[in-house]
């Protein structure tokens, strides 16, 4: 499976691979990995990058690994993910570098990702699942309008869903 | 850089894919899989399914898939999970009880073992397997690996560690 490079003003979205892992590993072993069931032991972080890595082989699609045009570095990973427990598929992302906050780094990476799952894909609607404290997430979520599903089918009772507009209301 | 695939008398090992995802779910749901801590959910198989793809992608080598006759029959290789342990491990594993009894493991096993040892001149690789094991415990043996009395891993409670040394040629 070949996956795509997506492009963006200042951004490279790409399959992730060894060149994130230290970035990975520091963010699921620190105190920012919080909303995703963190902090890991280094073991456990390195089989949850490897499990990102791996679900593209899977699924033909999945996160990408958001790297900085100018320098490569690796800033977080944003994309379609759809593991064996989810009941739909999901928009995700994590900003892992706390310095890259504010700077609408998330914002650009997804709307990237989303128009490749929506038009490469050929996905009819997405949902994005967040933790009810990630306050940031909730509202990278409202600026790509997403809205709040209460109706939605969830993986744990701990997130909420939001929905993403579908393709014909982005056009 | 490990072979994306190895042949051997009877099987082809190659790097786990989509379509093996069916055979490896049916043994983590089995009570095969109760030495490495399953029986295992979907959820919990799918994930680690990708990390055993992952692994490759993100060290260049990994485990390989058995395959007997076009059917993935179980998977075998090196693995090097990031947790300060400088040595790889060996491991293998058949999927189902049809396809034991006829030294596949054993066959399998030898050759991943002779290409990284003779190939790409790794010198030790550790083999952790649970006391109760004990056709594990056989294979390793006829592999020429030794027990150590090295204490059990975090991640791997109670098992017994084997060390495979390379023969270095006279």
């Amino acid at each position: 499976m070949t996956a795509p490079v997506l492009e963006t003003e200042r951004l490279i979205l790409r399959r992730p691979d060894d060149r994130d892992t230290d970035a990975a590993i520091a963010f699921l072993t620190g105190e920012r990995s919080r909303s995703v069931g963190g902090p890991l032991s280094l073991g456990q972080a390195w089989r949850a990058h490897a499990k990102m890595v791996g679900h593209w082989t899977l699924r033909g699609f999945g996160l990408f690994a958001v790297t900085e045009k100018e320098t490569g570095r690796t800033l977080g990973i944003s994309g379609p993910y759809y593991p064996a427990d989810w009941p739909e598929k999901e928009l995700g992302w994590h900003i892992w570098d706390a310095a890259s906050e504010g700077k609408g780094i998330a914002y650009e990476a997804a709307l990237a990702a989303r128009r490749w799952a929506y038009g490469d894909l050929g996905w009819p609607t997405a949902v994005s699942y967040i933790d009810p404290s990630n306050a940031r997430s909730i509202a990278l979520a409202e600026r790509l309008g997403a809205r709040l599903d209460t109706a939605a089918e969830r993986p744990d009772d701990e997130c909420v869903v939001y929905r993403h507009p579908g393709p014909e209301g982005l056009q | 850089m490990t072979a994306a695939t190895l042949q051997t008398r009877r099987l082809t090992l190659r790097q786990p894919q989509a379509s093996d995802l069916p055979a490896y779910a049916a043994y983590c749901a089995s009570e095969r899989s109760h030495f490495v801590g399953g029986p295992f959910t979907e959820a919990r198989t799918f994930d680690r399914f990708a990390a055993m793809i992952g692994h490759w992608a993100i060290r260049g080598f990994g485990r390989y898939v058995i395959v007997h006759e076009g059917r993935p029959i179980g998977h075998v290789g090196p693995l090097a999970v990031h947790e300060g342990e400088e040595v790889p491990e060996l491991s293998w594993t058949l999927w189902d009880a049809e396809s034991e009894g006829h030294g596949f493991a054993t066959e399998a096993a030898q050759a991943v073992w002779t290409h990284l040892s003779k190939d790409l001149g790794w010198s030790e690789m550790l083999v952790r397997i649970q006391p109760e094991n004990a056709a594990s415990i056989r294979l390793a043996e006829k592999l020429g690996a030794e027990r150590t009395e090295e204490p059990a891993p975090d991640h791997y409670h109670g098992c017994l560690t084997y060390r495979l040394t390379a023969k270095v040629p006279a």
